[in-house]
């Protein structure tokens, strides 16, 4: 599967809330991604991070003109709106309570877009497919109330993954989840991505979720958010208890908070979790 | 005394017992005050008739052995009718209005100054107009009663659309739904709750207007059956048939509010 996704010179100025002139929260941020993998986006809570996502999915934040200005190429193709390349995955998982757990996954052939797209029979069986994948066969009839939010997360991983998008974008997916569900979500992403592998781009504030899941960790500065550090990391995963206390995880670590730390002294808010 | 019995507890939990306790004393309260006032001729019984007259009334009106038939039972018959047009007329029109208005501030802000002064403008001051259009026959009694819901259903509905959440229209926009499929698809289910409160408020005042849509040329309803009572200076059967009109309104509003549930057992749960 060929993939690119570049983006240019991205500039993003939102405006103050007294009206009086303009925030710049990107500053001229260039990136590509050519290839399927984990990369994560790993800065302070409010650097901007979201609004790059965002960027890249082509749903805009509304009122403000985004970006500023620069570009976003998905094949080489500037992307300045509402896309089928790519599917979201909030920190809020915006599960229909009114509907099953199968009927929450299956809800964007609801939609004329996939309705035409993909026939009848083939999205049942990707919804009985990822209903497996994500591990909620048996709870299939259940409705978002009955599951914990570990659960409902899961419904809202299937529901983007049943689209089989090219581009998956996760924005703080699992920040809202104790330790031990958060750490079960991260394996479980990990086996969907080797089952169905695609460009992720995950955003996170959580260092240890950046050098747990990620083939490649960019780190953003803040404020204005500019590129500040970019590497790869070529331990495959699952990546141990003991990796993770190794010498190089323990540098990339270092490398990653001293760069937050120099960027901003005492500013935003930043996670290692042990 | 521990915070669980103190008065001034909002969040106390109350028994059904208790509560139900509670309420039937309260009404026979006022129910025992107003049969020493009139026992003691403290009010005259014109202006105030015992509860024993209003019962006395009340068994007549449900049953008029002497003419064989039940006046109550055909004017419940005939009001509930017209409550029941307005209530199809009120929603097929009111719902959709009101979603299209909280689904495009563009369309809120055309259509809301021609609607939401009609919640505070005296609507029973509209019905002359409403005789001069619709003449003196059914429909102008059911035009009313629309009028007069309408009103109220449509800037709730509104209201009820624009609470959603932004972050449901977007995961929808998101996945891939058109701006209007995500309304449709995203935006209404979520809504759909504070919509169903929006239909029984209506409805509550419907049964509200009811005497005043019947108050012209109706020769049945129970509206038509307290003005003839008035007019014999009845004042037992203008009190009997109030009483039917208030326990038909709370019926109507515990059965609606017993359907809602039934459809929307996830909105208490949220």
């Amino acid at each position: 599967m060929s993939i690119s996704v570049e983006i240019k010179d991205i500039v993003q100025e939102y405006p103050k809330p007294d009206g009086k002139g303009v925030t710049r929260v990107c500053d001229k941020i260039s990136l590509a991604f050519d290839e399927p993998g984990i990369n994560m986006l790993l800065g302070p809570s409010g650097c901007g991070k979201s609004t790059i996502l965002r960027m890249m999915g082509g749903v805009r934040p509304i009122g403000v003109q985004t970006p500023t200005s620069g570009t976003v190429l998905i094949d080489g193709k500037p992307c300045d709106g509402a896309h089928d390349d790519a599917a979201m995955v909030f920190q809020r998982y915006s599960n229909r309570p009114d509907l099953t757990v199968r009927e929450n996954v299956a809800f964007p052939f609801r939609m004329k877009l996939w309705k035409k797209k993909v026939p009848k029979a083939e999205s049942e069986k990707r919804v009985t497919d990822i209903l497996a994948a994500v591990g909620l066969a048996d709870k299939h009839d259940l409705q978002p109330a009955q599951l914990s939010g570990g659960q409902n997360q899961r419904v809202a991983l299937a529901r983007a993954l049943v689209l089989r998008p090219r581009i998956l974008l996760m924005d703080e997916p699992f920040s809202a989840l104790d330790a031990q569900i958060r750490q079960e979500m991260q394996a479980l992403l990990v086996k969907l991505y080797e089952m169905q592998p695609c460009l992720i781009v995950f955003v996170t504030h959580d260092v240890t979720e950046a050098l747990t899941l990620g083939d490649r960790v960019i780190t953003l500065s803040t404020q204005p958010a500019r590129v500040a550090d970019d590497f790869r990391i070529t331990e495959p995963r699952p990546r141990s208890a003991i990796w993770a206390r190794s010498t190089e995880a323990v540098k990339m670590e270092e490398r990653i908070l001293n760069i937050l730390h120099a960027a901003n002294p005492g500013r935003g808010e930043l996670t290692v979790t042990v | 005394m521990s915070d669980d019995r103190s008065l001034w507890n909002p969040y106390t939990p109350l028994s059904p017992g208790l509560r139900r306790g509670l309420g039937i004393g309260s009404v026979l309260l006022v129910l025992g005050i107003w049969a020493v006032a009139a026992a003691l001729a403290l009010v005259g019984p014109n202006k105030l008739p015992a509860p024993w007259k209003v019962a006395e009334a009340f068994v007549y009106l449900a049953w008029d052995a002497e003419n064989q038939r039940s006046l109550l039972l055909t004017a419940t018959m005939w009001s509930v009718g017209r409550i029941l047009s307005a209530f199809v007329l009120t929603l097929l029109i009111g719902i959709p209005i009101g979603v299209i208005m909280g689904a495009s501030p563009r369309i809120n802000a055309v259509l809301s100054p021609l609607i939401d002064p009609f919640r505070s403008a005296p609507v029973v001051a509209l019905l002359p107009i409403m005789v001069m259009w619709f003449g003196i026959g059914e429909s102008m009694k059911v035009v009313f009663l629309f009028i007069g819901a309408v009103v109220y259903l449509i800037p709730m509905v509104r209201d009820a659309m624009q609470a959603v959440p932004q972050s449901h229209w977007i995961a929808a926009r998101d996945l891939g739904a058109t701006p209007w499929e995500s309304v449709r698809l995203a935006v209404l289910p979520m809504a759909m709750p504070r919509i169903a409160d929006g239909v029984i408020v209506a409805t509550s005042v419907m049964w509200t207007y009811i005497t005043v849509a019947e108050y012209v040329n109706a020769r049945e309803g129970l509206g038509q059956l307290i003005q003839n009572a008035r007019r014999f200076s009845a004042m037992d059967q203008v009190f009997a048939g109030i009483i039917v009109i208030i326990a038909l309104a709370l019926i109507t509003y515990q059965l609606m509010q017993m359907i809602k549930r039934k459809l929307f057992p996830w909105e208490t749960q949220q």
